[in-house]
């Protein structure tokens, strides 16, 4: 079977001195969601850089979808980062039609594919609006639609919901689990809520504390879609614990 | 009571001024030498309206070519330290320590260098300018937030794209409070130049009427020069505000520092 | 360490060129003597009587000026800050206020008072008071809401907010403000005796350009900005010391 996302034998130092990542090895199968969990500092985020190309690790292979990523390739990996980072400048429409602008796409095709990105995540009629009239679950929204709207196979998430409020971070969770249903991207998610990662997930991976490695992997059968009742079951709980503990563990 | 609105409230009260600027001096309160009606003002003004509108073209020369020196030296200038941390560090407190010195005391080297023509004052006034705008502008380019260039190399821009899609508008704001603080800072410093050594332009009417006495050519030219900063004033609100509606949470503009 | 080292060396690398471009020739002496030469000058002109009267006349407007600019200044500010109406009457009149020349003004403050003493300190008041004001203003208004309401929900009065919440919370920002206040204040005694005075150290420097003494009018540059940055470090100093807890 071949993966979508393959890592081997990951290890990186800070300035060639400090190790921040060791030894990191996993696959993640196309179409599937995986999610990474560790405590504050272990090299989440490092180790997200390096699948996107936008870092290079000092030791290791990374490929994805069958070759290495020395440098970004947002038409195979879109990377949505805990700032929306929009651009304030353009309206919400604009900023997602920003990466395909770059590429030189005609004005009529990503006018077209702008909206529909801007449909399937629920913002139609919210396109002329600048970021500040915004919400900060509709900036998100709309930081999800630009990472969506080259159709990366692969799709790379850094904490996006960390801003949010509890409620609107369920909401998007939810939202996130239809949007990733109707489209079969791969999915690497990093968050701290292991709420989150239990509704989200059908891997979790669990990190230690720096230097980072994989100390646990996690498979979570719940079925989908998953909905909010699950939540509270007995399954929902004990799979929550388990990585609550891995993680107490790894913190030392 | 309810009390008028804030607008109307200034509306009324720049009435209010203008109109005790005619009366007073009418009624003898104040004699004519030390306040000219308003009346006698706006009379001198227009019959000696050549000489002013040739000062006035003077002056705007001097503010223009100052205006060159510091906006463009001083976002430039600006834009590296504070956007290239070793230069920041290296400089910034030198830049600030040195903003405690009156730039003024430099003005005589000027006019023993360049002469009592144009050069003195647009080299004084556009050092004046120039450390507040690159101040400013040091410290506006440190706001841009660092993750829109990475968002934009997640996105696949190559290194022009960056700057021109990503650097330069983001800066824009920062430029722009640039270009209004330089503007401002510029008049400000061709004006007190005019004042004290020139041989031209407004400042100079000031200092020549004041020396014969005359009070009411003298407040004509100083109602121009109020006249003309007010009126530079409003509009780089005007064009700020058109280009830079988009700015996060509408900060509110800081008034341009003058010493003078 | 390094970067005071490197910032010296700058500054070393200036005060050569000012020694030698112009003892070699390479600058003209006449219109930038060497450094030396200032240097010389300045501490010659600082035994002269007249030079020291000049200094302690400047000083003195100096210090009357800002005496009552603070005051005035201050309680304007806070007024301004306090009570939204006249906060939002005046604001807009005080960012207008300030992208003009106040100089102009000068004119009318010598007719008023003459060109004698009054007028240079009248002029510096004038307009070192409103940036006082800014400041007073803004000061007051950064004391956080929060702390406010604490110190309310604890049943302070008045006296108490005042003295242990604004005060404190406000120190550092008071003392940046006389720091800043002053660098206005400073320029505006100088514009004004340049302008039209017989008196103080602004003349002199203006009279000695004139008539091309350009060693002393250097020297009496390099003692002004000389002075005007020690004061300005000095107060700096005492603003970090009383500044530790802020962010």
């Amino acid at each position: 079977m071949t993966f979508a996302i393959d890592v081997e034998g990951l290890s990186h130092n800070y300035g060639g001195t400090v190790p921040a990542l060791e030894d990191i090895s996993f696959s993640v199968a196309a179409g599937r969601f995986t999610v990474i969990v560790g405590p504050s500092g272990c090299g989440k985020t490092s180790l997200l850089m390096m699948l996107a190309g936008l870092r290079a690790q000092s030791q290791g292979r990374i490929h994805c979808l069958g070759k290495p990523i020395p440098e970004p390739d947002p038409q195979r990996v879109g990377v949505i980062f805990q700032e929306a980072s929009l651009y304030p400048w353009l309206t919400a429409l604009e900023n997602i039609e920003f990466p395909l602008s770059l590429r030189g796409t005609p004005k009529e095709d990503m006018r077209r594919r702008a909206e529909a990105m801007l449909h399937l995540v629920g913002l139609t009629g919210f396109g002329a609006r600048y970021p500040h009239e915004l919400s900060g679950g509709m900036k998100q929204r709309v930081a999800i639609a630009r990472g969506l709207v080259q159709d990366p196979p692969v799709l790379l998430m850094d904490e996006p919901f960390a801003a949010l409020d509890e409620q609107t971070r369920m909401t998007m969770g939810h939202e996130l689990l239809r949007i990733w249903s109707t489209t079969s991207k791969t999915v690497v998610f990093i968050t701290h809520s292991l709420t989150e990662a239990v509704y989200l997930a059908d891997e979790v991976l669990v990190m230690s504390a720096r230097p980072g490695c994989i100390i646990d992997r996690i498979p979570i059968d719940l079925p989908r879609p998953r909905n909010y009742e699950m939540m509270a079951t007995d399954v929902f709980g004990r799979l929550r614990d388990r990585i609550w503990r891995q993680i107490r563990k790894a913190d030392g | 009571m309810t009390l008028p609105s804030p607008v109307a409230m200034r509306r009324g009260i720049l009435v209010a001024l203008l109109v005790l600027w005619e009366a007073v001096p009418q009624t003898g309160l104040l004699p004519e030498l030390f306040l000219p009606s308003l009346s006698s003002t706006l009379k001198v003004l227009w019959q000696d309206g050549r000489i002013y509108g040739h000062a006035l073209v003077v002056t705007l020369y001097e503010v223009a070519l100052a205006m060159a020196i510091a906006c463009g030296g001083g976002i430039l200038a600006g834009a590296a330290v504070g956007g290239l941390a070793r230069l920041r560090k290296l400089l910034l407190p030198v830049v600030s320590s040195l903003y405690a010195v009156p730039i003024v005391i430099l003005y005589p080297v000027f006019t023993a260098w360049f002469g009592v023509g144009s050069e003195s004052k647009i080299a004084f006034a556009g050092i004046y300018a120039f450390f507040p705008v690159m101040l400013s502008t040091a410290a506006g380019i440190q706001t841009i937030d660092p993750q829109f260039l990475l968002a934009a190399r997640s996105m696949g821009a190559t290194l022009p794209q960056q700057i021109a899609r990503v650097i330069i508008p983001a800066s824009l704001p920062t430029v722009f409070a640039g270009l209004r603080l330089g503007g401002a800072l510029a008049i400000i410093g061709v004006v007190v130049s005019e004042m004290l050594t020139a041989a031209a332009g407004i400042g100079y009417l000031v200092t020549l009427n004041r020396t014969i006495l005359d009070s009411a050519r003298v407040f004509a030219a100083i109602l121009l020069i109020l006249l003309l900063s007010i009126a530079y004033y409003l509009l780089s609100r005007a064009i700020e505000r058109r280009f830079v509606v988009w700015q996060s949470a509408g900060k509110p503009l800081q008034p341009a520092q003058s010493t003078v | 360490m390094k970067v005071l080292l490197v910032r010296l060396g700058l500054l070393a690398l200036v005060l050569a060129a000012w020694e030698l471009l112009p003892r070699h020739g390479i600058v003209n002496p006449l219109l930038l003597p060497p450094l030396g030469d200032v240097l010389a000058t300045l501490g010659e002109l600082l035994q002269r009587g007249q030079v020291r009267e000049a200094l302690g006349v400047s000083a003195m407007e100096v210090l009357l000026a800002f005496v009552i600019a603070v005051p005035l200044g201050a309680a304007l500010g806070v007024l301004i800050a306090e009570n939204d109406y006249l906060g939002e009457v005046f604001k807009p009149m005080l960012f207008i206020v300030f992208a003009i020349p106040k100089s102009i003004f000068l004119p009318l403050f010598i007719l008023a008072f003459g060109t004698g003493i009054q007028q240079k300190i009248a002029y510096a008041a004038f307009t070192t008071t409103f940036v006082v004001l800014m400041s007073a203003a803004a000061a007051v208004e950064s004391v956080k809401q929060d702390y406010l309401l604490v110190a309310r929900s604890y049943g302070a009065t008045r006296l108490q907010i005042l003295s242990r919440v604004y005060v404190p919370s406000m120190l550092p920002i008071l003392l940046e403000t006389l720091r800043i206040s002053m660098i206005f204040n400073f320029t505006g005694v100088l514009i004004a005796e340049m302008y039209a005075s017989r008196t103080g150290i602004g003349h002199l420097i203006a009279s000695w350009g004139e008539n091309f003494q350009m060693k002393q009018l250097f020297a009496g540059v390099i003692l002004l900005a000389v002075a005007a940055i020690l004061f300005n470090e000095a107060l700096r100093w005492m603003e970090a010391r009383v500044s530790a807890w802020r962010t």
